[in-house]
């Protein structure tokens, strides 16, 4: 089979783990270069990403930054620029979650969850861009959530953050579609990772009020941002896409 | 080239303008030169100098002359 992103290179930010582990496979499956974030700079990582690449056949390069801390967002821009390699897809998927009632929720853990969940991404997506505008056509994925299109409780602050996401997503389509970048979202519904706060109890009531009786699992999120980050989806931007199993 | 050539030249590539059109130009007041024409601006900019300019500097660049005091910062003498 064609390998679909062969001579492209993406950057994927939280790909140590859950959704972002699982795209950065697919895309590397599908012979795509990748830098791969995280926050911390370990021998797991690197070993898990190193047989990642040969695996593939592809370059993977690591690269370390907290998406709370400005300088380390810029400095990492700076190292992928510095390169010289192409910026063809970025996936800003790195995410911190927030479960508490809005009368419980303090500025602090809402300032803390902006800046992960769209501060960073914004100042990174502003700071690759120059890149990507260099391409002949660039995609640029935003992971955001149901939580920030539907309205559940407790969903406040993490939801807020990611509606900002969301809305961030379409503008950026509307000022960059003539330049061939495309913008989309994807708003995964409960998936399989160590983000998921639910107890078992509320995991069974979300099955069972799903089309589809399961929960996600994070490849079914890394087929939704290959297709997205490929030609497939040539004509495809400013849509916020959930990949959830029909929430009913 | 000298530098205040490679300069002019960023931005007459990036805006798609002729070397007449610089003096006194400003951001916004020309349809080449908004606000993706200022990102393909910056990155010619950038390119030329091989250097890369800051978040607060990228909004400051507000026209053609205040760009040329703003990439002094950067150790580029036009
Ligand atoms: N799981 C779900 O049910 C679900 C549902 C909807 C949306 N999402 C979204 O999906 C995305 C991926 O989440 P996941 O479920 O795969 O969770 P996960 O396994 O916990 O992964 C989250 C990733 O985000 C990174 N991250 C968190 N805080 C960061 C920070 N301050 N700076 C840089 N990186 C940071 C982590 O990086 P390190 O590994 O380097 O620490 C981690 O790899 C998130 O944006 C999340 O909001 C998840």
């Amino acid at each position: 089979m064609s390998r679909i992103l062969e001579g492209k290179n993406a950057v994927i930010t939280g790909a140590r783990q859950g959704i972002g582990r699982a795209i950065a496979e697919a895309y590397a499956e599908n012979g795509c270069g990748l830098w791969v974030c995280s926050r911390t700079d370990d021998e797991a990582f690197r070993k898990d990403m190193k047989e990642l690449s040969e695996k593939y056949g592809v370059d993977i390069r690591t690269i370390f930054f907290d998406m709370m801390k400005e300088d380390e967002i810029k400095s990492a821009a700076k190292e992928i620029l510095g390169s010289k390699i192409p910026v063809d897809i970025l996936v800003n998927n790195a995410g911190a979650t927030c479960r508490s009632l809005f009368q419980m929720t303090s500025m602090k853990t809402l300032r803390d969850v902006f800046e992960v969940d769209f501060f960073g991404p914004y100042l990174f997506t502003q700071l690759l861009l120059r890149a990507m505008m260099k391409c002949s056509s660039a995609s640029i994925i935003n992971i955001v959530s149901t939580a920030g299109l539907d309205a559940n409780a407790g969903r406040s602050a993490y939801g807020s953050a990611k509606a900002a996401l969301a809305c961030f997503t379409r503008v950026l389509s509307a000022e960059l579609g003539t330049k061939n970048i495309r913008v989309n979202a994807i708003a995964p519904g409960v998936t399989q990772t160590s983000l998921l706060t639910y107890d078992e109890e509320q995991l069974a009531e979300i099955v069972a009020d799903s089309a589809q009786g399961v929960i996600g699992q994070p490849e079914d999120i890394a087929g939704s941002a290959l297709f997205l980050a490929s030609d497939s989806s040539s004509f495809v931007t400013g849509q916020i896409i959930r990949v959830d199993g029909f929430v009913l | 080239m000298t530098n205040l050539e490679k300069y002019n030249k960023a931005f007459m590539e990036a805006l798609g303008i002729t070397e007449d059109k610089l003096a006194g130009l400003e951001y916004n007041t020309i349809p080449e030169w908004d606000s993706v024409g200022h990102m393909q601006l910056i990155a010619a900019i950038e390119d030329a100098f091989d250097i890369m300019i800051d978040t607060d500097d990228i909004i400051d660049l507000s026209s053609y002359e205040k760009g040329k005091e703003l990439i002094a910062k950067y150790e580029v003498e036009l």
